[in-house]
């Protein structure tokens, strides 16, 4: 299977390891990865922000940029959302365009949705003894209806202890621009997730999403700077059992 | 009415710091999904009903004139008088000239968010009709002069000691109480001799249906049953939006509504009125005027991406899941809307240029969009008003240094992200200045902006290599798997 | 150009207007409801409203059951939608125990009705229908039944029959709605008291309605 690798400019540039652990979850279960190095972003950041024609000359792209893979794969579900849902809405107006945002938005995976249900894998070969925790980031959980899969890698890992996050499906504040534009309101939403992280007993906090992972991990950094928040692929990646 | 659209976040901050709000908002975030479940739970298949209710919104929306056309008919066949008003203006004299004509000193009203929405009742005060708001939350928001801080419970979270406070100033109660069944009952029996006296009543619309020409109203106090039953003349003014097909589709609609309001199956009264009171009996209106009003909402309806606000049922049930409501509160909207419902309505009311905190403060998080019995897309519509008012401030004249600046701005970052090597070559760049600010690898503050992140959050140091430098490095799988496991683009 | 074309000239002249195709109606578990379970379903959710349904036998067993009841909540004066509701005497009934019942056919006119409404300790009235599925009566207010009756007084009670019963809401409205030349003025579902919980969420009955309600089912007939 050849799967090419989507990696969100959050990615790139803040947490290449989220990156490097989805290249390394895939090749261990027989993936051929790609990586076009011409790929920078979705433009999601513009799009969000209200700059539509700039966000189409981005989508137009990265549309050359990936038109031609069968399957892309990529660790962020607000990514996948853009491409899925926003490109096609983007070039309404370019008919030759928008056939090929279509086209594109079947052929686009979230990384755990495409582990368990393209790869048929729960169990990547992990193994952490302790107590994990899981937040439902917006996107992937109301975006892409992605819930059961993150869980089922989770409960894949030998020796791990699944505990139930408080109000798991709840915002945690970052909504991109919002997170700096309203900053007093991001905080009450970060601060809440944070003390429910904490409330739950877990060791590690996981999730899905870079996005969510710069703002809990940045908040837990300032305020409780012993608790961890991961990537899921990190986590696996980095708790592979030696062969 | 909007009155403080532009003190979002002043207003934001002063509930985020305040006790009584906050314990409210979480007794609302926490409490009213459970109920909103549990009586959704009724239904044998929640998801069916859902997409039902949204196929039944989506229908009358898609055929709002005809069936507009169809509820007038039968509506005046039965004796009602329906007027039609474009605007605030018309409405209020409208129903000022109704009440000249009747030679009223005084009028009576049900809860109704339109008659806010225009300031009905400045109006009518202003020119010599005393208004006595009925619904107790309207009565003490009218007393206090308060904005609602729940489109369902507009006086929720105010501490009794303030409601005490000003009915006693109001002659309400005659004795000071915290005790919110005496705050009620004293309410209730001041308005007693006016509703028997009442010779002019002005209710909202829950649904107007077209099949028959009838108005309902759904309520639990019975102060809307008194209005439609007590005087002689009975004044019952709607947004045009609030048509459905059918008496049936009224009825499921108002399981919805019901349950998606506060969690009951169904509200103490349901008034099903289709026309005025018949000549031989005994009580009801002699005449029953009904406003269809448009404010804006024929304009919303032209534009085929807003045209879905409309579906709009009001039962409130997206501010009760939206992670920045239930952190704020109704105040900071600054108008008869507050929550997900306010951010798409308001701006289409009051115009995109003044209000863009209410499209820009949510983190679209979706879980309105998920709970809407009506089937309103509200982040896609947010969404939607942040490109306007990108594209306004592009227009010949409307250009400012800001915006010149911030369009730069844009187009640079879209450049770098439509060239790879543009993209590597920035990144190189900026990577050396943000880590000359980072300590113990991590970044605390940055002088040239971004503080709204720096404030509660540290960032990471970007690191040494991104995945772009980084791919080069990586392993290959062993040639004997029969793949390597990684290529490069050409 | 007046208000009326200006806005249908508006809504008409949008485009792009979709013919929306419905699911089929959900089903409601309701509508397999026996009677027995009808009313077992229509106790429980009103007494979930703290509204009271009592059984009567007949229109004796029912009289009695008003006398308790009555007799419970120190009533004194009433007004009565008839002098009979479903062949239960009330006029009669009223004279012999020396209390003040009204009828609104002898009152003259909408202010003396209004008078004796909102004076009287309890309204009895009859009930057209009742819904299993939410504990609710359904009334059709006509010449014969004024509005005010169940609505004004404190305490409201409702003498029905229980071939009255339905499952759900659209079987009433089948029968209510079924003809357009004779759709009542008014016609409302009550359930249980008047009630609210605008203060701090603090619910209370009894707000602008009765605060209490009783429903005497009468099952023969």
């Amino acid at each position: 299977m050849k799967v090419s690798l989507f990696i969100p400019c959050t990615v790139d540039i803040m947490m290449p390891e989220i990156g490097i652990a989805a290249h390394t979850l895939l090749s261990n279960l027989g993936t051929q990865t790609i990586y076009h190095k011409e790929q920078t972003c979705c433009g999601q950041p513009l799009f969000n922000a209200g700059y539509r024609d700039q966000a189409k000359q981005v989508a137009k792209h990265f549309i050359e940029v990936f038109g031609e893979d069968e399957c892309i794969v990529s660790p962020a579900g607000s990514c996948v959302c853009m491409v899925k849902y926003h490109y096609p809405e983007l070039l309404e107006d370019e008919p030759a365009w928008h056939k090929r945002a279509c086209g594109l938005a079947d052929r686009v995976y979230e990384l755990s949705q495409y582990i368990v249900d393209v790869l048929k894998t729960t169990d990547v070969g992990a193994k952490y003894e302790g107590k994990i925790t899981y937040h439902e980031s917006c996107h992937i959980l109301r975006g892409l209806n992605i819930s059961d899969q993150p869980k089922k890698l989770i409960a894949g890992v030998e020796g791990v202890q699944f505990v139930e996050l408080e109000n798991s499906t709840t915002c945690c504040g970052f909504g991109g621009e919002f997170a700096i534009g309203y900053p007093e309101i991001s905080e009450a939403l970060v601060r809440d997730k944070a003390a429910n992280f904490i409330k739950s007993g877990a060791d590690v906090l996981l999730l899905c999403e870079p996005g969510c992972l710069l703002n809990i991990s940045g908040y837990l950094h300032r305020n409780h700077p012993q608790k961890t928040a991961r990537h899921l692929a990190s986590f696996l990646a980095e708790n592979l059992k030696k062969v | 009415m909007h009155s403080h659209i532009n003190k979002f976040m002043e207003t934001a901050r002063k509930e985020l710091k305040n006790e009584q709000s906050q314990m409210f908002l979480m007794m609302v975030a926490l409490g009213a999904p459970i109920l909103r479940q549990i009586g959704m739970s009724s239904f044998p298949d929640i998801t069916a009903a859902e997409s039902y209710s949204r196929a039944i919104r989506a229908d009358a929306i898609a055929r709002l004139p005809e069936l507009l056309e169809e509820f007038e008919k039968n509506a005046e066949s039965k004796g009602a008088k329906v007027l039609w008003a474009k605007d605030a203006a018309e409405a209020n004299k409208i129903i000022l000239d109704i009440a000249n004509c009747g030679g009223v000193s005084y009028v009576m009203k049900g809860k109704s968010m339109i008659t806010e929405e225009i300031g009905l009742n400045d109006h009518l005060i202003k020119n010599g009709v005393e208004v006595f708001e009925t619904d107790l939350g309207e009565v003490i928001t009218q007393n206090l002069n308060l904005h609602p801080f729940h489109l369902v419970g507009p006086a929720i979270n105010v501490p009794p000691g303030e409601i005490s406070e000003v009915f006693l100033k109001k002659g309400i109660i005659k004795k000071a109480s915290t005790d919110p069944v005496e705050l009620g009952s004293g309410a209730r029996r001041y308005l007693r001799d006016k509703f028997r006296n009442l010779q002019m009543g002005i209710v909202g619309v829950n649904m107007a249906v077209a099949e028959t020409g009838t108005i309902i109203n759904v309520e639990n106090e019975g102060n809307i049953r008194l209005i439609k039953s007590s005087p002689k003349t009975l004044v019952a003014i709607m947004s045009l939006e609030k048509v459905v097909p059918t008496i049936k589709d009224a009825i499921y609609m108002t399981r919805m509504l019901t349950r998606n309001c506060t969690g009951q199956k169904i509200t103490s009264y349901m008034t099903m009125d289709t026309g005025p009171k018949k000549p031989e009996e005994q009580d009801g209106p002699e005449e029953l005027f009904i406003i269809i009003l448009d404010n804006g909402r024929s304009e919303i309806y032209r534009d085929f991406k807003t045209r879905e606000i409309l579906k709009c049922i009001r039962c409130g049930a997206c501010l009760n899941t939206c992670p920045v409501y239930t952190k704020i509160g109704g105040y900071p909207y600054g108008a008869t809307y507050c929550g997900p419902v306010g951010q798409v309505l308001t701006p289409m009311l009051a115009g995109i240029e003044s209000t863009a905190d209410l499209y820009r403060a949510c983190t679209l998080c979706g879980m309105c969009k998920q709970i809407c019995p009506a089937g309103i897309d509200h982040p896609s519509l947010l969404l939607s008003y942040r490109a306007r008012q990108i594209d306004i401030k592009n227009q010949k004249g409307k250009k400012t240094m800001q915006s010149r600046r911030e369009n730069a701005m844009a187009g640079l970052i879209s450049l770098g992200m439509s060239h790879g090597w543009l993209w590597n070559f920035g990144l190189k760049i900026t990577r050396p200045l943000m880590n000359s600010l980072a300590k113990d690898g991590y970044i605390a503050s940055i002088p040239m902006g971004a503080q709204g992140w720096f404030g509660c959050r540290d960032l990471r140091a970007i690191p040494a290599k991104t995945f772009h430098e980084t791919w080069n490095d990586l392993p290959s799988l062993p040639e004997s798997s029969g793949n390597t496991s990684k290529k490069e683009d050409s | 150009m007046p208000a009326k074309e200006e806005i249908l000239g508006r809504l008409k002249s949008a485009t792009k207007r979709q013919n929306i195709d419905r699911p089929a109606k959900p089903t409601l578990s309701e509508i397999t409801l026996n009677r027995q379970q009808m009313i077992r379903r229509l106790e429980s959710e009103l007494s979930m409203r703290a509204g009271v349904l009592y059984q009567a036998r007949d229109k004796e067993d029912a009289l009695r059951i008003l006398l308790d009841i009555i007799t419970a909540e120190g009533l004194k004066s009433f007004v009565a939608s008839s002098e009979k509701i479903h062949g239960v005497d009330i006029a009669s009934f009223g004279s012999q125990k020396g209390l003040s019942v009204t009828i609104p056919k002898d009152l003259a006119n909408r202010d003396s009705l209004r008078d004796a409404a909102f004076a009287a300790d309890a309204g009895i009235t009859s009930a057209d229908f009742a819904v299993a599925e939410t504990g609710t009566i359904g009334i059709i207010f006509n010449h014969n039944h004024p509005r005010l009756l169940s609505i004004a007084p404190p305490l409201h009670i409702a003498i029905m029959s229980v071939k009255d019963l339905y499952p759900v809401y659209e079987n009433v409205m089948e029968i209510v709605f079924k003809n357009t030349k004779e759709i009542p003025s008014q016609f409302s579902f009550i359930t249980g008291p008047s009630a609210t919980s605008d203060i701090q969420g603090t619910e209370f009955k009894g707000m602008h309605g009765p605060k209490k309600v009783f429903v005497i089912m009468i099952m023969d007939g």
